[in-house]
């Protein structure tokens, strides 16, 4: 069986917004004499937008509703109307992320982004969206080795550190193209973080070597600890393999004659960058995707699929921002009397009043059909008063722990999700089910805005 | 070589041979420890953790890809042959396979667990294995056993041995437990199970005969391989008769430990009788939609 879902990605970053659609194909990948196993088996770019400059009304406030022109008239001319797109996200990146009116932006897209898209942001999805979006994932996972990946924007480089294709650390610089701005080949505009090393009569080629020296040292290609006064979120360990992705990425390889086409420091960094020890023959990797990573990782890399042998009963859908509460395997191990306190303690921590929680755990191996139903009597007892019932196992065991919680509460609305890991503080919105109702479509979150 | 080197050679072979040795039989005297302890158990070892070939470039990369396959890779070698742990390993899992298609339960197994113990027309193991069409069907005793208790019966779950009494063992009961249950809840009772001696996929279209039941789901061990011997499988058929194409049947195969947790499966069987039962429909018939709605 097969089925497709139309992704919407939308990236406003510091210096650019951008969007794709994109479709992700589902397949059950399981042979037809067992149980089904879906997947997402393919994903192809429907449309790539043109790249714009974020509009901004100052230096802190974002231009609204100039996002949402934008944003309305790349759906037009990609034929493509609201109601069509079933899953995605807008991600807010970089130093955008800290206008003062993020929230607002949001909102003023909601519309945009069908009724399952999720609004997100943070360093560490930035990174993480880059990293697959660039292909550096893919790569690794493929070659089997290490890359990390960095995707240097306007205000930031965002690092994530990929071996054999599974994510193990992401980081962030405050080095960007956009750390000084020009008009007329004058400085105009200096970060407050180049300031303690330059002033605004600095020389820029000076600057933009100084920066990549930074990045040389995060990498641990250059002895130095200037670049701890760079660090915003934390650093990442180096790797075999370097890639680039991001706007300054294109000007690496490919130089611009004007050094100010874009008023800023962009064209002489990437040359910087081209002339250091990060593009060295033996380490260098060529992204697939440079200034349209991280916007291609929002559309095409945030939607995952739960297990395909679930449970639910009178859910709507879809479901979003559900807090997480997660158990360990130590409290898992608990004795019942012990679990059922610990476990209300958790839900009433995330979700007072009985508002809707995921409860996330790991789940037994293998189990006999009466320690299936003990567990289930324990979550059953723990979440008495909640409605409606919300779990995630990490092991195939779903839909039995469903069944058996919906015979112990027959009226309630239930969701059992498997074959998902969610971590603590995480927050996961689901979508409706496709695939004939075999399968949802979840997306797990970081942070909430 | 010419003829005299070779003269050559064969006399002072035989020259060897009448020279004493220089330890004689009778004075050795072994010199390794022999200790009354239990060796390892080489079967309890996860075969996708192990990874035996010596001075790997990326140990980590290769476990990864085993993590995805049960064959036997990333084995190493002695020379040009496997090393003695993988041999031994190898042997113990055909091993496992013969002793699960030979080992015979039957009534006590049925009586432990509240089964109806029932036998085909097979005398023994023996029968079993040389006449597969002696284990789809019942002799007249079995017969009257099978009418009298379910006629009249809609929807069935009947355990049987097949190739596996190891599968059996591991899983029916868990796995029966769970349809059981899942069928509960869409309001369908299930009273009695049977359990079969010596049963092929075919017995089911047997009982289906017998009390015109209109569903019926057979859990029946799998003909081992060296993956695992405890594989169970469940054959659901909708109107099963003697004669049925097998194109009608559904299968749901690769319940074990390693592959669908047993009271998973359940869960996932229950909610595709239930789907069969609306449709009226089993095997290719059948569209592939689960019911989420009770």
């Amino acid at each position: 069986m097969k089925d497709a879902l139309l992704s919407v990605g939308i990236d406003v970053g510091t210096s650019t917004t951008q969007l794709v659609f994109s479709r992700l194909h589902i397949r059950n990948e399981a042979n037809a004499f067992s149980v089904p196993e879906f997947n997402i088996t393919d994903k192809e770019i429907l449309y790539r937008s043109r790249i714009h400059f974020t509009p901004l009304l100052s230096e802190r406030v974002i231009d609204a509703e100039g996002v949402r022109r934008i944003v309305d008239s790349e759906y037009e001319s990609a034929g493509i109307s609201k109601s069509q797109v079933q899953t995605g996200a807008v991600i807010i990146t970089g130093e955008t992320a800290r206008k003062d009116n993020a929230q607002e932006v949001l909102r003023a897209l909601a519309g945009y982004a069908g009724d399952f898209v999720v609004a997100t942001a943070g360093p560490a999805l930035e990174s993480v969206l880059a990293g697959k979006g660039s292909g550096a994932e893919e790569y690794s996972r493929k070659a089997r080795c290490s890359v990390v990946n960095l995707d240097i924007g306007g205000g930031t480089t965002n690092f994530a550190l990929f071996e054999n294709g599974r994510l193990q650390d992401t980081g962030c610089l405050n080095v960007g193209g956009r750390l000084m701005k020009f008009e007329k080949g004058r400085c105009v505009y200096l970060s407050p973080v180049l300031q303690p090393y330059f002033t605004e009569t600095s020389d820029p080629w000076e600057v933009a070597v100084f920066l990549s020296e930074i990045l040389e040292e995060a990498l641990e290609l250059r002895q130095g600890k200037r670049y701890l006064d760079f660090v915003t979120d934390k650093l990442c360990k180096p790797a075999e393999l370097i890639s680039f992705s991001g706007g300054v990425a294109d000007l690496i390889h490919h130089s611009h004659p004007d050094p100010f086409a874009y008023g800023d420091l962009g064209v002489l960094l990437g040359k910087a960058i081209s002339q250091s020890r990060l593009c060295q023959d033996e380490h260098e990797l060529q992204a697939k995707e440079t200034i349209r990573a991280t916007v291609i990782g929002a559309g095409l890399h945030t939607t995952e699929l739960s297990g395909s042998t679930i449970f639910y009963r009178n859910m709507d859908f879809p479901l979003k921002d559900l807090p997480v509460a997660r158990l360990s395997p130590e409290e898992e191990a608990l004795p019942q009397e012990e679990l059922i306190p610990r476990i209300q303690q958790k839900l009433e921590l995330l979700a007072p009043d009985n508002g809707p929680c995921v409860l996330s755990l790991q789940g037994l191996s293998n189990p006999r059909f009466s320690e299936l139903c003990k567990l289930a009597d324990t979550i059953s007892l723990s979440m008495e008063q909640r409605s409606p019932l919300l779990l995630c196992l990490e092991r195939d065991t779903g839909k039995a722990l469903g069944q058996a919680l919906h015979c112990l509460q027959p009226k309630k609305p239930l969701l059992c999700l498997d074959s998902l890991s969610l971590p603590d503080s995480s927050y996961l919105d689901v979508a409706a089910p496709i695939a004939g109702g075999q399968v949802l479509p979840v997306v797990i979150k970081t942070l909430v805005l | 070589m010419n003829k005299d080197e070779l003269k050559a050679l064969v006399a002072q072979l035989l020259g060897e041979l009448h020279q004493e040795p220089t330890v004689k039989a009778g004075d050795y005297k072994p010199t390794c420890h022999i200790e009354d302890a239990t060796l390892p158990d080489i079967t309890k070892i996860n075969l996708r953790q192990q990874y035996l070939v010596e001075q790997p470039k990326n140990p980590k990369a290769f476990l990864d890809l085993k993590a995805k396959t049960p064959a036997r890779l990333g084995v190493g070698k002695a020379g040009p042959r496997y090393r003695t742990s993988t041999l031994l390993r190898f042997r113990a899992d055909h091993a496992a396979a013969q002793d699960s298609v030979f080992k015979v339960i039957g009534e006590d197994f049925a009586k432990e667990h509240g089964l109806i113990p029932l036998k085909t027309r097979c005398k023994d193991k023996d029968e079993y294995l040389t006449r597969p069409d002696l284990g789809r069907v019942f002799d007249e005793v079995n017969q009257k056993v099978i009418a009298g208790t379910w006629k009249g019966a809609r929807v069935m779950i009947v355990i049987g041995d097949g190739l596996s009494s190891a599968a059996i063992e591991a899983n029916a009961i868990d796995c029966a437990a769970a349809i059981r249950q899942g069928l509960q809840a869409a309001g369908i009772t299930i009273d009695k199970i049977p359990f079969i001696q010596f049963c092929r996929v075919g017995a089911g279209d047997h009982i289906g005969d017998l009390t015109g039941c209109e569903l019926l789901c057979l859990l029946v061990g799998e003909r081992p391989g060296l993956v695992t011997s405890e594989s169970m499988s469940a054959y659901i058929t909708y109107r099963p008769h003697k004669g049925i194409p097998e194109a009608k049947r559904t299968v749901v195969s690769n319940i074990h430990s390693q592959g669908i947790p047993a009271v998973e499966a359940g869960a996932h069987i229950a909610a595709l009788m239930e789907t069969m039962l609306k449709q009226k429909a089993s095997g290719l018939d059948l569209k592939q939609e689960l019911s989420h709605e009770g």
